[in-house]
Formats: C-alpha cells, sequence, structure tokens
C-alpha cells in the first residue's frame, strides 16, 4: 500500500506547494496574543511618536508651537543651499569611514590575538580591551583633550624634550584617529565570537599541510570571519554617523563640524532655536542611518549563517605565540591600551586633583580636592550626579523590567506583530542619541498630557530607554531563548495558562541574566550624554550632559572631576556586572 | 471507555504537509503507542493532541470534549485540554524541587495546600521518590528525572497521559524495567495513554495498540502480535523485527500461494500485497530472521545453501547464507562449518510483495 500511493501523495504534495494551496491556519488561542499586541503597539507609538514628530516638524516653515507656523519646504531649502550643512555631510562621512579604516583592522587583529593564540594574560585582556566602549566618548574626548591636546600634560612633556608638539588632535585626522582606537572594541566583539566560533581542525588541517600560523591565518582564518568583519565595519560607520563627543570636543574648537554638531550648532547659530532646521538635518541623518542598520541586520543574518557551519562545540585550539611573538603580540595590544585607555583616563585622573599646570609647573605643587569641593558647592553638579545614578540603577531596573515586558510580548511570537516588533527596534538604532532626546523634548512639548512630566526625570527615563531598546532587548531576548521551549511547554500541558508559564517558569528561570541586563544597561545609562542635551533642565541635569554644557563655558576644572566621577562609577557598574556574571561579550 | 478520539488531522508545515489525516481512537486503562521511523510525523500528531501544534484540518476530542475542531475553528490551548504530557527530556523546572515539580499541576487546580502535600507523598511513595521530595532535578539520575515527570503529568489525574519517547534517554538495562513498569502503572491506574516510539521492541513490548507511522500517514494499526506477525505491506513488514529481504521475480500465482525465484533458486511463498501479484513480475520477499531454520543435515523441504560464515553473538550464532543471488541471515544454538547446509524456510513465512515503484 505504502509504495503504491507515494507516488500521488508526492504529485498532490508537490501541486499544493506550487499553488500553496493548503488550508488556512487555524487560530492560536491562549497565547497571549491581546498582551504582545498591545505591547508591541505602546512600543511603536513609544518609537514612532517622535520619528514623527521629526519628520512633522522638517515640513514647517516655524517651530511646531509657533503660531507663525506654517507647511512648506523652506528648511529643507535652507540646509540644502548651506555650504556647511555640506562641509559636515562630507566630513561626516571622511570621519566615518576613516574610523572604520583604523577600527577595523585594529579589532580584527586583537580578536585573533586574544581568541586563536596563546597569548597572555588573556582573561585579564578580555575585559580591558572592551573598556573603551563603556566609558562614555564625551569623557574619553575629554581625556585625550587633557593629556595629548595642545596644553595637554603629554603634551607639554614631549614638547619640553622636542621643542615641538608633532600632532595635532584638534584636526579631522586627529578625531579620526582617536575615534577610530576607541571604537576597536565594537568589532573585537564581533570579529572574536566568530573566532570562537570556529572550529580549529580547519587551522590546523591548514598547518599540517604546512603552511605557516601567518598563512593560516591569512588563508583560513580571514576569509572564514570575513562575514563578521564586514558586519563590524558596517556597524561602526553607523556609530561614525551617530558619534557627537567627539567631534563635539575636539572638531568645534577649529570650526569641523559633522551631522550632529551641525545639529547641535544649529541652535546657537541663530539665537532663537531653529526647530524645523535641526529637524531637516535630523531626517537627512535618519535617512543614512536607516538603511545601514537595514543592511547590517541582513549582514548580521548572513554572518550567523556562516556561523553555524562551524558546527557546536568546536574545539578551539590555540596557535603558539612562542616567545618574541608572545612580546611583539602583547606590545601590540599594550601600546593600544596605552593609547585608548590609559592617555584618556590618566589624563582626567591627573587633572580631576590639579588646579594650574602649564609649562615649568610642577603638578605635584598643585595637588588638590578643590576641584570636587568647589562641585559640591554647585547644586546642579551634585544634582546631576545624584540624577545619574538614580537614573542608571533604579532606572536601569525599571528599563530592565519594561525590556522583559517587550521581551515577553516577542517570545515565541509567531504572528504579524513579531514583524512589526523586529524593524520597530531598528529604528532607534539609526538615531543618534542627540536626536532621540530632541524628539522627546519635542514629544513632551507638544502632548499637552505628557507636558507636566519634562521637568522631571521620567522624560529622560523614557528618552534612556528608547536609546537602549535595541541593546537590551537583545539581551533579554537572548536570555529568554535560552529556556528550553519543553520546560514551557510542560507547564502548558499541565495546565498553566501562557501567563502563569512566565510567571511561574519563564522570569524564575531567567532571573540571573535579568540581573547581568540590569547591570550592563545601568553602564549604558551611566554613560549616556547626548540624549540629555536637550531634555534635561533645572532639576534634571545628568554628568554626561552637563559635561557638553559646561564645555561651552570651558570650566575645565569642573568637568574633569565630573569625568573622573563617571569614570569611577563606570568602573563600577563593570564590576558589578562582571561580580553578577553578565554576558559582556554578546 | 473511549477517552480519545483523533480524527482526519491533517497538518502543513509551510507547503509541506506533514500529517496526512491521522485518525485513531484510545481507550481507558490501554496504551496506544504510535511508532514510526524519525519523520513519520508521530512527534508532531502527539503534539497536536497536546495542543503544542496547531493542524489545519482534522477533530480531537478528549474525555467526551472537543479541543480541536478545524471546521469551526475550534483550538483549545493545551492548558485546558486536561492531559498530561511525559518529554523525551523530561522538561522537569530546574529551580523547583520534586515536590513543587509535581505539585504545580495541583496548586494550578486550585487543590488546597493540605491535600496537595497529600497527594504528592502518595503519587511519589508509590514510584518509590518519596525521599527525594525536597531535592532539585539537577540532583537526581536520570531514571529518577523520568520517573518525577511521570508523577508531574500524572498526579492530577489527567484523561489521557501522553508519552513522547520516555525511554530513550535512559540506558539500555533501564529502559527494559521502565517500559515494564510504565505498562503497569498505566493498567493499574486504569488511566488512557498514548506513548510515541521509534523503537519496535519498547511498542510490542509496552503497547495495547499500535499505530504504525509513515510519512504522516497510519498505514497499520493492530495489537503488538497482529501487527508483527500479518504486516499489510512491505513498510510494515520491513520496519518490525530483524528480516532478510529478497529481490526476486514471481514465477507462478496460484490465489495466495507464489512461487518467486532468482538466478538458480525459488521458494514458495504467501503473497501479501493487497492489490495482489501476477507471474513475472518484480518482487520483493520479506522473511523474518527467525523464521529460517538451518541444518547441516538434508532435510525434507530444505533448501540447499552454501554457508559462507557462521558469526559469534554470545547467546547465538548467526549464520550467512547464500544460493546465487539469494542471501539471508538466519540464527542457531550452534557453530556450522562453512559448506552446503539446507535451510527450511517455511511458505507462510515468505511474504511476498510487489517490487514497488522506484
Amino acid at each position: 500500500m505504502s509504495t503504491h500511493t507515494q507516488a500521488p501523495a508526492a504529485l498532490v504534495l508537490a501541486k499544493a506547494a506550487a499553488e500553496k494551496k493548503y488550508p488556512a491556519r487555524m487560530p492560536r488561542h491562549g497565547n497571549a496574543s491581546l498582551y504582545r499586541r498591545v505591547v508591541i503597539g505602546l512600543l511603536t507609538i513609544a518609537v514612532l511618536a517622535p520619528v514623527g514628530l521629526i519628520v512633522y516638524q522638517s515640513f514647517l516653515t516655524a517651530a511646531f508651537f509657533s503660531p507663525r507656523a506654517q507647511f512648506g519646504l523652506d528648511a529643507y531649502k535652507y540646509v540644502f543651499t548651506d555650504r556647511n550643512f555640506y562641509k559636515a555631510l562630507g566630513t561626516t562621512a571622511i570621519f566615518s569611514f576613516g574610523m572604520v579604516a583604523i577600527a577595523v583592522p585594529l579589532g580584527g587583529l586583537l580578536a585573533f590575538l586574544i581568541t586563536r593564540t596563546d597569548i597572555r594574560g588573556r582573561r585579564l585582556l578580555e575585559i580591558l580591551v572592551l573598556v573603551p566602549m563603556f566609558i562614555s566618548s564625551i569623557v574619553l574626548a575629554f581625556g585625550y583633550t587633557v593629556s595629548v591636546g595642545p596644553t595637554g600634560f603629554v603634551s607639554l612633556f614631549v614638547r619640553g624634550i622636542l621643542g615641538f608638539v608633532p600632532w595635532n588632535i584638534y584636526s579631522l585626522p586627529g578625531m579620526i584617529l582617536i575615534a577610530g582606537l576607541s571604537h576597536v572594541p565594537h568589532v573585537y566583539l564581533y570579529v572574536s565570537s566568530a573566532m570562537r566560533n570556529l572550529p580549529s581542525d580547519l587551522e590546523e588541517a591548514a598547518r599540517t599541510t604546512g603552511a605557516s600560523i601567518w598563512q593560516v591565518s591569512r588563508d583560513v582564518t580571514l576569509p572564514m570571519v570575513l562575514p563578521a568583519l564586514i558586519f563590524a565595519a558596517a556597524l561602526n560607520i553607523l556609530l561614525g554617523f551617530e558619534t557627537f563627543g567627539i567631534p563635539l570636543v575636539l572638531g568645534d574648537p577649529n570650526g569641523i563640524m559633522v551631522l550632529t554638531t551641525y545639529i547641535y550648532k544649529l541652535t546657537t547659530l541663530f539665537g532663537t532655536p531653529t526647530y524645523q532646521l535641526m529637524a531637516v538635518v535630523a531626517v537627512v541623518l535618519i535617512l543614512i542611518t536607516l538603511p545601514l542598520v537595514w543592511m547590517q541586520r541582513k549582514l548580521l543574518r548572513n554572518a550567523r549563517k556562516y556561523a553555524a557551519m562551524g558546527g557546536k562545540g568546536a574545539r578551539v585550539a590555540t596557535l603558539k605565540l612562542g616567545g618574541s611573538g608572545q612580546a611583539i603580540a602583547l606590545s601590540i595590544i599594550g601600546f593600544w591600551l596605552f593609547v585608548s585607555v590609559a592617555l584618556p583616563i590618566g589624563g582626567i585622573a591627573v587633572r580631576a586633583f590639579v588646579d594650574a599646570w602649564g609649562e615649568g609647573v610642577n603638578l605635584l605643587d598643585h595637588l588638590t580636592f578643590a576641584n570636587f569641593d568647589r562641585m559640591l558647592e554647585v547644586p546642579s553638579l551634585v544634582r546631576g550626579i545624584v540624577n545619574t545614578v538614580l537614573l542608571s540603577v533604579v532606572g536601569g531596573a525599571v528599563a530592565v523590567g519594561i525590556y522583559l515586558i517587550v521581551g515577553l510580548a516577542g517570545h515565541r511570537n509567531w504572528g504579524l506583530s513579531n514583524t512589526v516588533l523586529d524593524y520597530i527596534v531598528l529604528l532607534p538604532r539609526a538615531l543618534p542619541g542627540l536626536v532621540i532626546g530632541l524628539a522627546f523634548f519635542w514629544v513632551f512639548l507638544f502632548v499637552p498630557l505628557l507636558t507636566p512630566l519634562r521637568p522631571t526625570l521620567v522624560s529622560l527615563f523614557i528618552a534612556y530607554v528608547v536609546v537602549g531598546l535595541s541593546y537590551g532587548l537583545r539581551l533579554l531576548q537572548g536570555t529568554l531563548i535560552q529556556v528550553a521551549p519543553e520546560l514551557e511547554e510542560s507547564a502548558r500541558t499541565t495546565g498553566a495558562t501562557i501567563g502563569r508559564t512566565w510567571k511561574d517558569v519563564v522570569i524564575p528561570i531567567v532571573r540571573p541574566g535579568l540581573a547581568g541586563a540590569w547591570a550592563l544597561i545601568m553602564i549604558i545609562f551611566l554613560r549616556e550624554y547626548a540624549t540629555g542635551v536637550y531634555l534635561m533642565g533645572a532639576g534634571t541635569e545628568v554628568i554626561g550632559s552637563l559635561m557638553v554644557s559646561l564645555l561651552q563655558t570651558g570650566a575645565m576644572n569642573t568637568i574633569a572631576a565630573l569625568s573622573l566621577i563617571s569614570i569611577v562609577l563606570t568602573g563600577a557598574g563593570l564590576a558589578l556586572a562582571l561580580r553578577l556574571g553578565a554576558k559582556i561579550h554578546d | 471507555m473511549t477517552e480519545l478520539v483523533v480524527s482526519n488531522v491533517q497538518k502543513w508545515l509551510g507547503g509541506l504537509q506533514i500529517l496526512k489525516g491521522a485518525s485513531f481512537t484510545a481507550q481507558r486503562g490501554s496504551i496506544v503507542a504510535l511508532l514510526g521511523a524519525s519523520g513519520s510525523g508521530k512527534t508532531t500528531l502527539l503534539r497536536c493532541v497536546a495542543g503544542l501544534e496547531q493542524p489545519e484540518i482534522g477533530q480531537i476530542v478528549i474525555g467526551g470534549k472537543t479541543v480541536l475542531d478545524g471546521e469551526t475553528k475550534i483550538a483549545l490551548p493545551p492548558e485546558q485540554r486536561n492531559i498530561g504530557l511525559v518529554f523525551q527530556s523530561y522538561a522537569l523546572w530546574p529551580h523547583r524541587t520534586v515536590k513543587e515539580n509535581v505539585g504545580y499541576g495541583l496548586k494550578l487546580r486550585g487543590v488546597t495546600p493540605a491535600d496537595i502535600e497529600k497527594r504528592i507523598q502518595a503519587i511519589l511513595d508509590r514510584m518509590g521518590l518519596g525521599h527525594l521530595a525536597d531535592r532539585f532535578p539537577s540532583q537526581l539520575s536520570g531514571g529518577q528525572q523520568q520517573r518525577v515527570a511521570i508523577c508531574r503529568a500524572l498526579v492530577y489525574e489527567p484523561r489521557v497521559l501522553l508519552l513522547d519517547e520516555p525511554l530513550s534517554n535512559l540506558d539500555a538495562k533501564l529502559r527494559e524495567e521502565a517500559r515494564y513498569w510504565i505498562r503497569k502503572l498505566i493498567l493499574d491506574l486504569e488511566i488512557c495513554a498514548i506513548l510515541v516510539t521509534h523503537d519496535q521492541s519498547e511498542a510490542l513490548a509496552a503497547a495495547d495498540n499500535i499505530l504504525l507511522l509513515q510519512d504522516g500517514r497510519i498505514v497499520q494499526q493492530g495489537g503488538p502480535q497482529e501487527i508483527y506477525s500479518n504486516p499489510n505491506s512491505f513498510y510494515s513488514a520491513d520496519f518490525l523485527g530483524a528480516n532478510n529481504i529478497v529481490k526476486a521475480k514471481v514465477k507462478s500465482v496460484d490465489g495466495k500461494s507464489a512461487i518467486i525465484g532468482g538466478e538458480n533458486w525459488s521458494l514458495d511463498g504467501t503473497v501479501r500485497e493487497a492489490s495482489g501479484l501476477a507471474a513475472s513480475e518484480d518482487a520483493r520477499a520479506v522473511i523474518r530472521v527467525e523464521q529460517i531454520s538451518v541444518s547441516d543435515q538434508p532435510q525434507a523441504g530444505g533448501l540447499e545453501m552454501n554457508l559462507d560464515d557462521s558469526i559469534y553473538l554470545g547467546d547465538r550464532w548467526e549464520y550467512r547464507l547464500r544460493r546465487g543471488d539469494f542471501v539471508a541471515k538466519a540464527h542457531g544454538a550452534k557453530q556450522l562449518s562453512t559448506g552446503t547446509v539446507w535451510a527450511r524456510i517455511p511458505s507462510e513465512s515468505v511474504w511476498v510483495f510487489s517490487a514497488g515503484q522506484r
């Protein structure tokens, strides 16, 4: 019977597949579809409303609350005929690609040395390499100013020997170099995980045929991790377009502008806020970054496909570096760490404890706590510190709760709402923090119901939640997906509704992952500086955004003290994250 | 009493139909085994009964309650079906103790804490797990975990107990014990159980009724003896038991009996093909290994064959026989020397099927 009926059955099957003629799906009952739709709907509003407002504002002739505001393309006309805009656009492109040209080869090399060789001190290096990623770029940029800026400590020391300073960080190449070095961790993160998944028998096979370490790396390892490298490059171009701190600190004094600083400068250019112009530039920025995000998503899928080829539990045998190899490898990493971690942080640490420096000044004579004492006398600075801690510790916890709610809404969800969620999460990644902050500032002005919240920390918190959405949700989805489906299914067959299953099985199992996510979100919120630039007001100051506004006044002593506090807080957050077992390598 | 009625369940995955109209019923106090190779749809069918998969067409009634109806678009979620499911991986919740794992279904059904305590203790004691109540699943052996999983699925007295390859993670010796006590437990408690397995000996030993699945369809169903000794298709005949498959030509057919043969040999057999066979057609014959008896003495009706080798298997010897293009395996108690032997193959044990399309 079987063999006789097989052929016609196969025929019917092929026909059904060709015509897609199979019955409609049964509705999925008891799958919390209402909950999923409501949560994803609310999230969609929270993300789309600010973006929509930006687009709306860009087509008005004045600020949206002004009675003179009319629809018109005046703002576009102004921006597209402004020479400075094109200059900023060009600079942004050069900056981004230059940054990639530095960060990708260096990040790839670091990843190779740390994951594939027997380099010494690997455990420590794995963490140290990521440090620049956790420090806000405005702090890093400021750190470079005080150490290798025209009158920085290191510059003065070098001038004492050579009679001149052989570098100038207040230039486009200087900015590119510094941004490139500080974005190495972003490359390292992706490439190292790809390298870890690479089964070493592929390399061993090449070695047994007589290839040297370097031939193996070039002919086997590099092609295998190429997708990850391309992905990291795409990510860094995106980050380059969104970067704000480094161009603001290093480019602005010499009038070098990128798109984000161009937006920022528009505020001060006309004396009154020119919302429509800012909106136009933001729209342009989104139109550039959105395709980048979309491309990244495609790349990531391909990269995963590639990695899956390696199979599971691939044994990683490390390449032996040998004595001189160790020395070379360690000095490469050491030099990079010196330039991108020790220089800025060291500079800040010194600068925070002196009140005067210059040629012929002995720093030891000027050691002081005055910078901190003075800071404590200014209420806004004290509030800034308290608010920052509050936002990151408490806000971070609440944000994890929100990401969990969203994560559950997307957890084993097969409906249309899941596709919506996928795309909605992409959008904030295309928005620089500065633009998100600006957009939420407008939302809180625009929606009467929300206006009372604007001068409170809630406004900042909501903007931060959206800023951290992609990262935070990815963290939580990664944790949720580790719960074996049978554990949930067995609760369902035992008689639990989907809500009970989440409450009694899923959440208790992922609880350790939640703690780790909290610590990481805390760091993200700690280092955030761009979002608060427009949103913060008297009473809602945060450290990063305070530094941005203090830069205009040149209060270096205060900035140094704030920077140090920010670094210390970040360090504490990182220690907590490691302690809680957060997967900083994901 | 019929607890489970499954009728014409069809399921697609993308454009691929993975269940093509499965129908069966299951009674109280009996075990139905869904037996099939991997990819035959047996686990999907079980998950459709549990409500973890949604078929597009069909009807499922559990304990008199319609839980799935493709016509009226009823599809109750798993928690409303009053079933118990034992997973292949056991799926014990790692953050709950044995007691909490087992008691969860009772808690969900609003049983009072005192009652819960009593019922947990009763079922754990019955399974010999009473002393492990406060342990966590990771502190138990595989066999203990499996028994806890069964307790968890049984304690709230579901209408139907579903077992998805419950024995496949146990080692061979434990497995034989487990299939015995699982059968005993189900008969004692008079529950209706559905057992999914790819292991024929498990199905034969544990089930009252076996459904043999192939390619999303139930190709044969019946009691273990019926399905083993009276297969209705080449697939059924081949899937169960240890077999010799012989390719041959039909020489002559007389009603149900036929003579098949090849290069320098011929055998009397029984036509098993439902649609019958005609002379000079290509055919395949299935002969169970245990049906061939071999002797080094000439025997009446014995086929003279060449013994290539005798292989020692511990409890018995395996003979490798050959005559022309007829190659066969048989078992015996003693070592035979290579050379000419006589094999007796009863004609009712030579099941002749058509050679198939491919």
